[in-house]
This record gives C-alpha cells, sequence and structure tokens, in this order.
C-alpha cells in the first residue's frame, strides 16, 4: 500500500474500476483524497481501486452502543463528557456527549442531583440514545443498574472503592461522597 | 482512649501551620482490648490514614465532647451550601439575576425564587439592588444558585433591601462572631443607638442608623473590633456613648 496525494493518476479505466476516494477524468482514474491505495478483488472482472485516509474505519458510536466516557463538566441541568472507547475498542478523536439530568436514574428522575451523581473527572459507563443533530453531542443515559460511575477519584486525591449503588468511600480519609455508581458484572472486575 | 484526645489537649488554643500532623500509635496492651474513640474534625483538619493532617493555619479549638476544628482568619469567601449571604445583582438574563456574592464566580438567582413570584408576577429586582439570600447549590464544580426563599416557600427576612444605607466588608471570622447567638458586640452596640444591621457571611454587612453621621460611627466602630479584646472594645463604646449624648 503506496501513499498517495491528491490528484495523483493512479491507473487506466481499463484496469480497474474506481472506488471511494477515487474519480475519473479522461478515461484515468485519479486520487481525489491523500492516503493509501487499497486494490480489491470483489469478484468483478477487474479489481476496485480505492483510496483512504487510514488502514483501519473508524468505528462510530451507534444507538444502543454501551460506550466508556469521562465527564468535563457538570451544570444542575446536565453532565457533559467526552466519549473515550466504543465498547472496548479505544476512539483516535474524542467525541462529545451529554448526559441529562432524567437520564441519570430509571426511578425519582426529578429529584436527581447533578452533583451528587458525577463530578469532573469520573470515568462512566453509558449507553447512547440519540445521534443528534448537527449542533448537540451524542444524547446518552445512565439509567440502568450496570451504567454509572466506575472509576473516581475523592477530594483528597485517592481513587474511591464503591459501597453502594449511590456512594463511595475514599481509603486516606474514609469520607464518603456520593456518586451514581454502576454494577459491574464479576467477570469483568480484576482481581 | 485518652491517647486520642491527649494528642489535642496540649495544642488547643495555639496556632497550627498546614502540615503539622497528629500521629495516633495506640498503645499495645496485653489483654487486646483497645477502646477506640471517635472524633469529629471540623474545618481545617483532615484524616489521612492512621493520621490527622492540619490544612489551614489557625487556632485549634474544642467542643465538648469530641469535636475538634481550626479557626482561621480569612477574608475571601468560599460559597457553601446553606449559608445566608448579601449580594449585588449585577445582571438580569432571561429568568435569571447574575449576582455578584464575593466569591471566585457570580451566583444566578432564579426570578421565581423570591415570596409570591410567579411567571406573571415577576419581583421588583433591578441591577445594583442588595440581595439577601441562601445557597441552595455551591461547590467546587458548578456555579452557585441563591433563593430568597425557604423551603416552605416563605422569605424569612430574605430578598430585595437596602433602600438607604451602608454596605461595606469585613473580615470571615468577624462576622461570624457577630452572628454568634449571644454576640457580645452587638449587644454592646445596641446600647449606643438604634440601627438596622444585616450581616452577610460572605463578609458583607449593612448598616443603617437615622442620620449618616450614626452610620458612619457604627461603620467604623465595627471595622475597629476585628483586633480589638472585649476590654479595649468596652472602653472605646462607653467613651463613644459618652461622646454621642
Amino acid at each position: 500500500n503506496s501513499h498517495m496525494y491528491v490528484c495523483e493518476r493512479l491507473c487506466s479505466t481499463e484496469d480497474c474500476i474506481p472506488g471511494t476516494g477515487t474519480y475519473l477524468r479522461h478515461g484515468y482514474i485519479f486520487a481525489s483524497l491523500t492516503g493509501y491505495v487499497l486494490r480489491k478483488n470483489e469478484g468483478e472482472e477487474l479489481p476496485v481501486i480505492s483510496v483512504v485516509r487510514e488502514t483501519e474505519t473508524q468505528l462510530l458510536p451507534d444507538v444502543g452502543a454501551i460506550v466508556t466516557c469521562k465527564v468535563t463538566s457538570i451544570n444542575p441541568r446536565f453532565a457533559k463528557v467526552h466519549i473515550l472507547y466504543v465498547g472496548s475498542t479505544p476512539l483516535k478523536d474524542r467525541f462529545r456527549g451529554t448526559i441529562r439530568k432524567e437520564d441519570v436514574r430509571a426511578t425519582e428522575k426529578d429529584k436527581v442531583e447533578t452533583y451528587k451523581s458525577f463530578r469532573p473527572g469520573d470515568i462512566v459507563l453509558a449507553k447512547v440514545i440519540s445521534l443528534g443533530d448537527v449542533q448537540s453531542n451524542y444524547l446518552l443515559t445512565t439509567a440502568e443498574n450496570e451504567l454509572g460511575v466506575v472509576v473516581a477519584h475523592s477530594e483528597a486525591g485517592a481513587q474511591m472503592v464503591p459501597i453502594s449503588w449511590c456512594e463511595m468511600q475514599c481509603p486516606r480519609t474514609h469520607a464518603k461522597e456520593f456518586r451514581k455508581v454502576a454494577r459491574v458484572q464479576p467477570e469483568y472486575l480484576q482481581a | 482512649m485518652d491517647t486520642i484526645h491527649a494528642c489535642f489537649k496540649d495544642k488547643i488554643g495555639e496556632v497550627l501551620l498546614p502540615g503539622d500532623v497528629f500521629s495516633f500509635r495506640l498503645p499495645e496492651s496485653g489483654d487486646g482490648s483497645i477502646k477506640t474513640d471517635k472524633i469529629i474534625c471540623g474545618p481545617g483538619l483532615r484524616r489521612n490514614g492512621e493520621e490527622v493532617q492540619v490544612c489551614k493555619s489557625g487556632i485549634l479549638r474544642h467542643k465538648q465532647p469530641n469535636m475538634y476544628w481550626i479557626d482561621s482568619q480569612q477574608r475571601r469567601y468560599v460559597p457553601a451550601k446553606g449559608e445566608s449571604v448579601i449580594g449585588i445583582v449585577t445582571a438580569k438574563s432571561g429568568d435569571i439575576f447574575k449576582v455578584d456574592v464575593g466569591g471566585s464566580e457570580q451566583a444566578s438567582l432564579s426570578y421565581l425564587a423570591f415570596e409570591g413570584a410567579t411567571k406573571r408576577n415577576r419581583p421588583n429586582v433591578q441591577v445594583g439592588d442588595l440581595v439577601y439570600g441562601q445557597f441552595t447549590i455551591a461547590n467546587k464544580d458548578m456555579e452557585p444558585e441563591l433563593v430568597c426563599i425557604d423551603s416552605c416557600g416563605r422569605a424569612n427576612g430574605m430578598g430585595v433591601f437596602g433602600a438607604d444605607g451602608l454596605l461595606f466588608k469585613l473580615s470571615l471570622g468577624l462576622v461570624r462572631r457577630l452572628l454568634a447567638p449571644q454576640s457580645e458586640i452587638v449587644k454592646d452596640l445596641e446600647k449606643i443607638f438604634p440601627f438596622e444591621l444585616v450581616v452577610g457571611m460572605n463578609g458583607r454587612v449593612w448598616v443603617k442608623a437615622k442620620t449618616v453621621q450614626q452610620t458612619l460611627i457604627v461603620t467604623s466602630l465595627l471595622e475597629s473590633c476585628e483586633n480589638m479584646t472585649s476590654q479595649q472594645r468596652q472602653t472605646l463604646f462607653k467613651r463613644v456613648a459618652e461622646g454621642s449624648l
């Protein structure tokens, strides 16, 4: 796979069929993207030639996917997060997500306080409910037992241990803090 | 066990600096019965595993039976939930007012958070007014929020005030002394002449007396109480009371 520059002539129409990232001009195939050349035999007479930016395709979060995200800021109405992992694959770019106050818990939605569910810097497991419009971010929810905060640091700086579905404790100062804690399945916990 | 209280007892009333540590080594008794006492660490003290660390400079105080804290002097106010403060309205944007409370961020005050306020009946608050309210949300991660009603919906002394009078700033320690239940400073001041006083926990105090001169006298008396012992204060107040009569 050689590196191509834009508008470089790849080959003539008689050799290959143009795929993504290429265009036809004067009977020849040119590259329209800067990237790597891929030749694939798809069962037709001629192979398909295409230019891609990266060899692996980006995995995008889809509706219903479980994502791992980090809380960046909180607000009485919602929490803003950066999506880091989709399932177990890390993302190259950070997508932005929003967890609304009503989507934090399944029960007693109006009594939720964002400050008692998340804090900036927490790592949260959430599920995508909507991709959002052009301007808005992914909409996420933690309204299930297995979703919520997995890793959090206390105000003293130590990593906290969960003690119930709504509390975590700091091992150094023994102070308890409120979070919406995820019930991680035993097989995913490492000793 | 007396060991815990004994560690603290020597230092009660002494000035401590951040970084001072109280470590408790429980004696190894042969019978294996170690009675552990509970102590409550107040502001300025923090537990770190097996020791208690001091994180603010000040004087160590003790309250029976087992509460210890550091009494520190500070002028910069940090908003805390439940505290009543005096704020200055700086902006009106949509449904909320932006109020300056002397902290790092301006607090937001919803126009519905006044007694008898509805969507049609808006409260009469202008930019530059003084408001006395309580914090419902106040932490380091979010913008603080003020309300001028209590949980039952009654004003309870909160809201817009201050048509006349003078607003000035005091240190937080002096303000806490003024707000104590049987404050001597306030009692001594009342004897000189009558006046109205609103004290906010963010160090702001508003005073109004019958004449401008009396208002200024009360202001300068309160400002001078900062570094005086009670003896000096009482002699000063007596001199002022005799002089004004």
